[in-house]
């Protein structure tokens, strides 16, 4: 943790950050509209062996190659493919740029910049769960996913990650609570910085609950209590996360998260975005709304079993 | 050598993060059906600026001269808006030739594989990207 604060320190000197604005409270002010689009996958591509940052041609290469291919028509080579893949790049509004860092992962510590290793305990549980998910997709809403059911998205966080779209959130804040609006599923999520304790252990929220505190100029956001069927990347209910927000020049942030979950990783692990601002504005993304999907999904494989009768 | 090497790791990173399944709200594989692929025409009745994700009406007349309302679907409104697609973009009267496949379901709905407008542009296909204004190019 000592060496990912020093390194978050050394990226705000070099990035030019010197006294961050403040607000009317004299806190470091985060505020506005932010987007982490960027095309840096978390986990380095195992290809990339032990290289941890492009040089900046080689970022350049690679922005190029990947909003090439972006951009290519994703039509399938069968009907099957053609259908599963009917997204093309207009649909999506991805980044086009690799993380200011130029490391080639989000994911700074470990080196290797992979998530750990899942406990063999932890793994067992993941493989149940995607077995259960498997067995009931089409027999009632919750054999989908918690994004298609418009519960949450595994990008909005908490963490926070880069997805397809909708990679924009916005900070509000008071003397006493940070706002987090999300734009993707539009959660938004109260931050006390009261000092206040975490809820009780057997009070279970979906993204959990969340406590901040000022480190120097940082944010720092602690989130205990997740739910039972929440789970980032293999963890349980035992996740603590957290997260380091640092204003490091009037249009970046950096962004850190810490995964500590000791029943699922065998070790902590930590990922940083440098967050770029966003002209705005955040739309709503009222999922619910109309997602069509959800009944079409199962309609549809309720009349397959009419066609086909087990 | 080694800057060849490292050119063809980044190559091959690039295939491999495009081999991933496609991400989106939710798995088209699950709502739509391969083995019914359609090509209607049609006319733009509505378009609703829904999410997750918008649904363009169409009506279209069936060889018998009867008119029957397919409801075709679309991206994310917030991205559609942002890669420069308003409601001027397609008005109603519009007239369109979609490609795609209906819901499992068999009702009157299918995804917008395709549309191409009577000038012969294509919208959504493999377009430019971030920022870009629906697609200019012409049918393969």
């Amino acid at each position: 943790m000592l060496r990912q604060s020093l390194l978050s320190v050394c990226i705000a000197m070099v990035a030019g950050a010197q006294t961050p604005p403040k607000t009317d409270a004299g806190q470091p002010d985060l505020q506005g509209i932010w987007s982490n689009a960027t095309i840096t996958p978390l986990e380095r591509p195992a290809d990339l062996g032990g290289k941890q940052t492009f040089t900046a041609e080689e970022a350049a290469a690679y922005e190029k190659q990947a909003v090439a291919r972006n951009n290519a028509d994703q039509r399938g080579t069968n009907t099957e493919a053609d259908v599963a893949g009917g997204y093309n790049n207009f649909w999506y509004d991805r980044g086009t740029k690799a993380v200011g860092t130029r490391r080639t992962s989000l994911i700074v510590d470990p080196g290797d910049g992979r998530i750990p290793a899942l406990l063999p305990e932890a793994a067992k549980r993941a493989k149940e769960k995607r077995e259960w998910m498997d067995e009931h997709a089409t027999d009632f809403p919750e054999g989908r996913s918690l994004g298609e059911r418009c519960i949450l998205w595994t990008t909005a966080g908490p963490p926070m990650l880069p997805g397809p779209y909708n990679n924009n959130f916005q900070v509000l804040q008071t003397r006493d609570r940070v706002v987090i609006l999300n734009e993707m599923i539009h959660d938004a999520r109260v931050i006390p910085l009261d000092g206040s304790p975490h809820l009780s252990s057997n009070i279970r929220l979906w993204r959990g609950d969340s406590r901040g505190h000022w480190d120097g100029s940082t944010l720092v956001v602690d989130t205990t209590n997740f739910s039972d069927e929440y789970s980032f990347r293999g963890s349980d209910r035992n996740l603590h996360l957290i997260e380091r927000f640092t204003r490091t020049s009037p249009d970046t942030l950096l962004y850190e998260f810490t995964v500590d979950d000791p029943t699922a990783f065998s070790k902590p692990w930590t990922a940083q975005i440098a967050v770029t601002k966003s002209k705005g504005p955040i739309y709503e993304y009222a999922c619910h709304e109309g997602n069509y999907a959800m009944t079409d999904i199962l309609s549809g494989a309720r009349a397959a079993e009419k066609k086909n009768p087990k | 050598m080694r800057n060849l090497s490292m050119a063809a790791a980044i190559a091959g990173t690039i295939l491999l993060l495009n081999a991933a399944p496609v991400w989106a709200h939710h798995a088209f594989a699950a709502e739509f059906d391969s083995t019914k692929p359609l090509k209607l025409h049609g006319t733009v009745t509505k378009m609703e600026w829904i999410n997750p994700h918008a649904w363009i009406h169409i009506d279209v007349k069936n060889p018998d001269g009867t008119v029957t309302n397919w409801m075709v679907e679309g991206g994310s409104p917030n991205t559609l808006l942002r890669n420069g697609f308003t409601k001027a973009s397609l008005p109603v009267g519009t007239e369109v030739v979609v490609d795609g496949y209906q819901a499992k379901d068999s009702t009157n709905r299918m995804n917008g594989r395709d549309i191409t407008l009577p000038d012969g542009r294509k919208l959504f296909v493999g377009s430019a990207g971030q920022g870009a204004a629906p697609d200019e190019k012409q049918d393969k």
